[in-house]
């Protein structure tokens, strides 16, 4: 596999490729709500985007072997991804298929729960979480921004700000802690 | 410690930690719930941030088919969702010239097998070219550095030479010899940027992404043109 600037998680995706389960659940919790959301734009349909995402995922791991990092890694889950949705319009038979995945065959665990969070990213809440980033100090905003919205790397980062890397991984760090305490608070007044 | 291991985890999200430590962060994930539900969180903020159109809110259903991983609750309740990006929209760009893919359009008229399957090739490598685009904005070979469109308004960012500006309206600029298979200009909504992807008649292809509408968009791919 490339090791190159497209690739943020090379490590752990070559560690997934020698059968590290934990690298691969790292993966694809990371990736999980991307997918979602591709799929949902594609299917329209919450059950049905659920089943594909977790049968993307179940393929990703017995494909993972073959990603060679061509392309980013959630290109390649992506295309993954929609592939199945074609698959699963296209064949009349695929509702009844639909994770019937035999357990032998895959090592995977999905649990899906309820969850408070779920709940919290109506339009509404996500314009706080903005209007709250816009408010961050601006040095933690700046990191953040550069990395969430721009995809820039730490040590751009660093570049950009003039700040030692260590001081950008821990403004990021601090924004991210700053903004899921923000969500934790929302909650609880919602609650 | 916990605080330097989450720290790590911010980190390693981002890809940036070393074998090391990263061995270290797993190992931790492995154990510790509040972690893994830490990391969930993550990608959900991400996600939703960069995915700010049409986010919808999604009742996770209660279901749990049950083997071997850790896979943290909070991120299957992400069942939220948000668009990551869609095609919102094609139009004819009859001024760009000929039609670059009659060969297609006519085996897609003949709606055989073979056909079919250059349709399916054709979205797939555009979804391929756009989340490229979206994955990797400044890798770049192709693109000269000294394009210039101050005869339609924008000036180039001095900081990148593929990144303009007019105002509020800004964008990174792709122009690449590849044919996409397409004849038609093809936009997609990505947060709240729009990707256009105008195909020329010479076989270049002009990809636009930023904020910017598709009028101003195809100003800018046909002063490109000429």
């Amino acid at each position: 596999m490339k090791n190159n600037s497209n690739s943020d998680d090379f490590l752990l995706i070559k560690k997934a490729q020698n059968g590290h389960e934990g690298a691969f659940n790292f993966l694809m919790t990371k990736y999980y709500p991307r997918v979602y959301a591709s799929l949902y734009s594609y299917t329209k349909s919450r059950e049905d985007s659920e089943d594909l995402t977790q049968q993307t995922f179940v393929k990703v791991w017995q494909q993972i072997k073959t990603f060679r990092g061509d392309s980013a890694f959630f290109t390649w889950v992506y295309r993954i991804a929609i592939n199945l949705a074609k698959n699963h319009f296209v064949s009349s038979a695929s509702k009844k298929d639909k994770l019937n995945i035999s357990s032998s065959d895959i090592d995977i665990e999905f649990k899906t729960f309820t969850n408070p969070e779920s709940d919290l990213m109506h339009d509404q809440s996500l314009k706080k979480i903005k209007e709250f980033i816009d408010k961050l100090p601006e040095s933690l905003r700046t990191a953040f921004t550069l990395r969430e919205s721009d995809g820039k790397s730490y040590e751009e980062i660093a570049l950009i700000t003039d700040t030692p890397i260590g001081t950008v991984r821990s403004r990021i760090f601090r924004a991210r802690e700053n903004i899921l305490n923000f969500i934790s608070k929302e909650l609880d007044d919602e609650a | 410690m916990k605080h330097s291991l989450e720290e790590k985890l911010s980190a390693l999200y981002d890809g940036e930690l070393n074998t090391n430590e990263v061995d270290e962060i797993l190992d931790a994930l492995a154990k510790d719930t509040d972690l893994q539900k830490k990391l969930s969180q993550y990608a959900l903020v991400s996600s939703s941030i960069n995915n700010s159109n049409n986010i919808q809110s999604i009742d996770s259903k209660k279901k749990s088919i049950s083997y071997g991983f850790w896979f943290s609750n909070a991120i299957t309740a992400a069942a939220t969702v948000l668009l990551t990006f869609i095609a919102i929209n094609q139009f004819e760009f009859s001024r760009m010239g000929e039609d670059i893919s009659a060969k297609n359009k006519l085996n897609i008229a003949m709606s055989s097998k073979e056909a079919k399957d250059i349709v399916s090739k054709v979205e797939e490598n555009l979804v391929d070219h756009v989340m490229h685009v979206i994955n990797n904005p400044d890798l770049d070979n192709s693109t000269p550095y000294d394009v210039d469109l101050r005869n339609v308004g924008y000036n180039r960012l001095s900081s990148d030479g593929r990144r303009f500006n007019k105002g509020e309206k800004n964008f990174i600029l792709r122009i690449e010899k590849k044919n996409l298979g397409i004849n038609k200009v093809r936009y997609w909504r990505h947060g709240d940027k729009i990707i256009h992807v105008v195909p020329l008649a010479d076989g270049r292809v002009i990809t636009i992404y930023g904020n910017i509408d598709a009028q101003s968009a195809i100003k800018v791919a046909n002063s490109i043109s000429k």
